[in-house]
C-alpha cells in the first residue's frame, strides 16, 4: 500500500514537470530597483494570464529575484539554465544585470529576451542567444533631436546634464548626433547632482539664446531645472528632456513648469499599437497603478517568448531560431529582432516622442502614432 | 552684464539662507565648544516638519516658520539636556562621535517613516519671479526667505546684545567658568544656545523647502556647507557666519557661470583654504589660546 502511495506521489510530483514548459523570469523584485521591477513583474503576470487564456496551459514560470545585483542575476541564470531546464528567460531589468546575464545565456545556449535595459553594448557583442525588446540608449537622443528638427528649424542647442555616467553618456551620443545634423552646440554644461541653485548656469545659457535646450536629469533635479528656467526666463524653441526625470508622473503634475516639455519613451498608453489602451486599463484595474513603459516591454517580451517556445516544442535551439525568424505585432508595435548598425537580435523599436499637454503625457511624434499635435515653438512663459 | 547681475543676486539670496545655517552652528560652537555634526540633519528634520505641516494642515511654508521655530527650539533643547550636556567635559572625539550618531539616528528614522523618495513641496509661488529690469529676474520665494533670514538675524543680534539672557549667553561663550562664578546658570544657557542653533537650522530648512527638494540624506550637503561657512567666518562669530554665508553663496553662483558648474565646489574650497592660509582664525575670528 505504502509503495502505491509513494508511486502516486512521485507521479504527482513528476507529471506537471513532464508536460510543463518552463520559462524563467529574472527581475529586480527587491532592492533599490524594486519600484520599476514591480512594473515588470506585473506586466509578466498579465502576459501569463493571457497566455493561459489562449490555451497555453503547460506554461510554467520560474521567478528569480536578482535584487538589482549582477552577481545574483548570474547565479539565477545558472540555476534556470542547469537545474530548472527552462526553454528561455525573460529579464533582467537593469543594464548591469542584463549585460552580465547575456554572456551566460550564450554559454548555456538559453534564449534570453531582455525587456527594458538601455545600455547599447548588450546587443552589440554578437551574442546569438540574446534578444532585446526595447530601444537602446542612443535612440533617446536621436529621436528627440529628430523630433525638434522635424518641427522647426533649430540651429543651436545647449546641453545641461548631471555629471554622472547616465548624464554624460546620454549627452555624449546626443552631441555626436547633433554634429551630424549640422547643429551648433552653444553651451555644454554638466552640474553636480543636488545643487540648490542652477539659476546662474541657466542665466548663462539664456545669454547664448539657444534654439533647443537638452536636459538629462533625475526627477527632483528635472523639476528644479525647469522651475529655475522659468525664473530666469530661458526661452528656447523647445525643452528636450532625455530620460528619467522628465517622464515621471511627479514631473507632469508640476503643470506650471512642465507643460509643453518634450521627452521620449518606449511606450505610452495612447499610442495606436494594437492592445496598448486595453493593456493600460487592465493593468490599472488589476494593480491600482498606472503602468510604466517597463510593464509594456515586459508584457510584450513574455508574449513573444512564450508563443515562440510553445511553437518550438520546448527546444532551446528551435526557440532561438523562432525568435530570430519571427515577426509580431502587439502592444509594443511591430517586433522583429534584426541585425543592424552593429547590433545583433535587436528589435528596432520605434521610440515615441511625447509632450506634456494639460498635465498629461501625449504622444506627438511620429505622426502615425500621435494622439495630439505637438506645440512648437515653446510658448512664452507666463 | 545681465548674467553677472543675475548670478550676483541669486548668489546673495541663497547666501542668506546659508548664513542662517552657519549662524546656528557657530552659536552652538561658541557657547559649548562642541562641533555639531548633526546640524544638517537638524535642518533636514526642519524640512520634513515643514512638509508635514504643509501637506497635512495646508499651512504655507513661510508662515509655518512660526510653528517650526519653537518646535525645533524644543527639539534642540531636548538634545542638549539629554545628550550633549553629558559630554561637555569629554574629549573632542567623543563629542564628534555623539553628534554624528545623533545625526545618523535622525536621518535613518526619517527614512523609515517617509522612505528615501524625494519629496517636492509645490506652492502656488514656487516658480514665480519679479522682473527687476535688464533681463534680471528674482525668485519670489527666494527673496521672501532672504527677507525672513535678515529679520531673524537682526532679531538674534538684538537678543544677544541687548537682553540679559543674550548677554549671559555671550558671557558663557567667552569664559564658561568665569560666567558660572558670576552666577550665570551655564547649563541653562547651553540649552538655550543649542535650542536656538537648532531652531535656526530648522528655519533654514523651512525656508528652502519651497525651492529645493526634500530627502532624508539632504543633511550631509548642508552640514559640510555650514562648516565651511563657520570656519571661514571664524568659529563662534555670528557676524562672521553671516558674512561667510553670503560669500559662499556668491562664490558658488559666480564660479558656476565664469568657470564651470561642475567646478564650483572646487572654487569654494580653494577660497576656503586661501582664507585659512592668510587668516587662520577665519575672517572675523579672534585667535584663542
Amino acid at each position: 500500500m505504502r509503495k502505491h502511495f509513494l508511486a502516486l506521489g512521485v507521479a504527482l510530483v513528476l507529471s506537471p514537470s513532464l508536460v510543463a514548459q518552463k520559462i524563467g523570469v529574472i527581475n529586480s523584485m527587491s532592492g533599490p530597483e524594486a519600484p520599476i521591477g514591480e512594473n515588470i513583474t506585473n506586466g509578466i503576470k498579465l502576459a501569463e494570464e493571457d497566455l493561459k487564456k489562449k490555451g497555453y496551459s503547460t506554461l510554467q514560470l520560474v521567478w528569480e529575484d536578482d535584487t538589482g545585483k549582477p552577481q545574483i542575476s548570474m547565479s539565477a541564470m545558472e540555476k534556470l539554465a542547469t537545474r530548472d531546464n527552462v526553454v528561455g528567460v525573460v529579464g533582467p531589468y537593469t543594464s548591469a544585470c542584463s549585460n552580465a546575464v547575456a554572456k551566460l545565456a550564450e554559454k548555456y545556449h538559453v534564449p534570453l529576451l531582455i525587456p527594458a535595459a538601455a545600455k547599447e553594448e548588450i546587443t552589440r557583442q554578437g551574442l546569438k542567444f540574446v534578444f532585446r525588446m526595447n530601444a537602446p540608449a542612443d535612440k533617446y537622443a536621436s529621436s528627440l533631436i529628430d523630433a525638434a528638427v522635424g518641427l522647426g528649424k533649430p540651429k543651436t542647442i545647449a546641453f545641461i546634464y548631471e555629471n554622472t555616467d547616465f548624464g554624460t553618456s546620454t549627452s555624449k551620443t546626443a552631441k555626436e548626433y547633433v554634429a551630424k545634423k549640422g547643429m551648433q552646440v552653444v553651451s555644454d554644461v554638466s552640474y553636480p547632482k543636488g545643487s540648490a541653485d542652477y539659476r546662474s548656469t541657466l542665466a548663462q545659457i539664456k545669454s547664448k539664446n539657444p534654439d533647443l535646450v537638452f536636459m538629462v536629469s533625475y526627477v527632483a533635479d528635472a523639476i528644479l531645472l525647469m522651475r529655475q528656467s522659468k525664473e530666469v526666463g530661458l526661452q528656447p524653441q523647445a525643452f528636450l528632456g532625455a530620460g528619467a526625470g522628465f517622464t515621471t508622473v511627479e514631473f507632469a503634475k508640476e503643470t506650471a513648469i512642465s507643460e509643453n516639455v518634450i521627452s521620449c519613451t518606449q511606450w505610452t498608453e495612447d499610442v495606436s499599437w494594437p492592445g496598448a489602451k486595453e493593456f493600460y486599463t487592465r493593468y490599472k484595474a488589476k494593480f491600482g497603478k498606472e503602468p510604466t513603459y517597463h510593464a509594456a516591454c515586459a508584457y510584450a517580451s513574455m508574449m513573444v517568448m512564450a508563443e515562440t517556445a510553445k511553437g518550438s516544442g520546448g527546444d532551446r535551439a528551435k526557440t532561438r531560431d523562432g525568435l530570430k525568424a519571427g515577426k509580431w505585432n502587439g502592444i509594443m508595435g511591430e517586433v522583429k529582432f534584426a541585425d543592424y548598425d552593429g547590433f545583433t537580435n535587436q528589435n528596432d523599436h520605434q521610440m515615441l516622442v511625447q509632450q506634456i499637454l494639460k498635465g498629461n503625457y501625449e504622444t506627438v511624434l511620429p505622426a502615425k502614432f500621435a494622439s495630439k499635435k505637438a506645440v512648437y515653438p515653446f510658448p512664452k512663459w507666463k | 552684464m545681465a548674467v553677472f547681475f543675475q548670478s550676483l543676486i541669486s548668489g546673495i539670496l541663497i547666501g542668506g539662507v546659508y548664513a542662517l545655517i552657519g549662524i546656528g552652528l557657530t552659536l552652538i560652537f561658541g557657547v559649548m565648544r562642541v562641533i555639531n555634526f548633526a546640524h544638517g540633519d537638524i535642518l533636514m528634520v526642519g524640512m520634513y516638519l515643514t512638509y508635514i505641516i504643509f501637506t497635512m494642515m495646508g499651512i504655507d511654508p513661510f508662515v509655518s516658520v512660526l510653528i517650526t521655530f519653537p518646535l525645533m527650539f524644543a527639539f534642540g533643547g531636548f538634545l542638549q539636556k539629554v545628550f550633549i550636556n553629558r559630554i561637555l567635559d569629554a574629549v573632542a572625539q567623543n563629542q564628534i562621535l555623539l553628534t554624528i550618531g545623533l545625526g545618523l539616528i535622525m536621518s535613518n528614522t526619517v527614512m523609515l517613516i517617509f522612505t528615501s523618495d524625494y519629496k517636492i513641496l509645490t506652492t502656488s509661488y514656487s516658480s514665480s519671479t519679479i522682473q527687476v529690469g535688464g533681463g534680471v529676474s528674482v525668485s519670489w520665494p527666494l527673496l521672501v526667505s532672504f527677507l525672513i533670514t535678515a529679520a531673524i538675524t537682526a532679531a538674534l543680534y538684538w537678543f544677544l546684545l541687548k537682553t540679559d539672557t543674550g548677554q549671559a549667553i555671550r558671557a558663557t561663550a567667552q569664559d564658561r567658568d568665569a560666567a558660572q562664578l558670576m552666577g550665570i546658570n551655564v547649563k541653562r544657557m547651553s540649552i538655550i544656545a543649542f535650542g536656538l542653533g537648532s531652531a535656526l537650522a530648522g528655519t533654514a530648512g523651512a525656508l528652502i523647502s519651497p525651492t529645493y527638494y526634500i530627502f532624508p540624506q539632504v543633511g550631509g550637503v548642508f552640514t559640510l556647507k555650514a562648516f565651511v561657512i563657520t570656519v571661514l567666518g571664524g568659529m563662534g562669530s555670528v557676524v562672521g557666519a553671516t558674512l561667510g554665508g553670503v560669500l559662499i553663496g556668491i562664490t558658488e553662483s559666480m564660479s558656476a557661470v565664469y568657470i564651470s558648474s561642475g567646478w564650483k565646489d572646487v572654487v569654494v574650497f580653494v577660497l576656503f583654504l586661501l582664507v585659512l592660509l592668510f587668516k587662520p582664525s577665519g575672517l572675523m575670528g579672534k585667535s584663542r589660546t
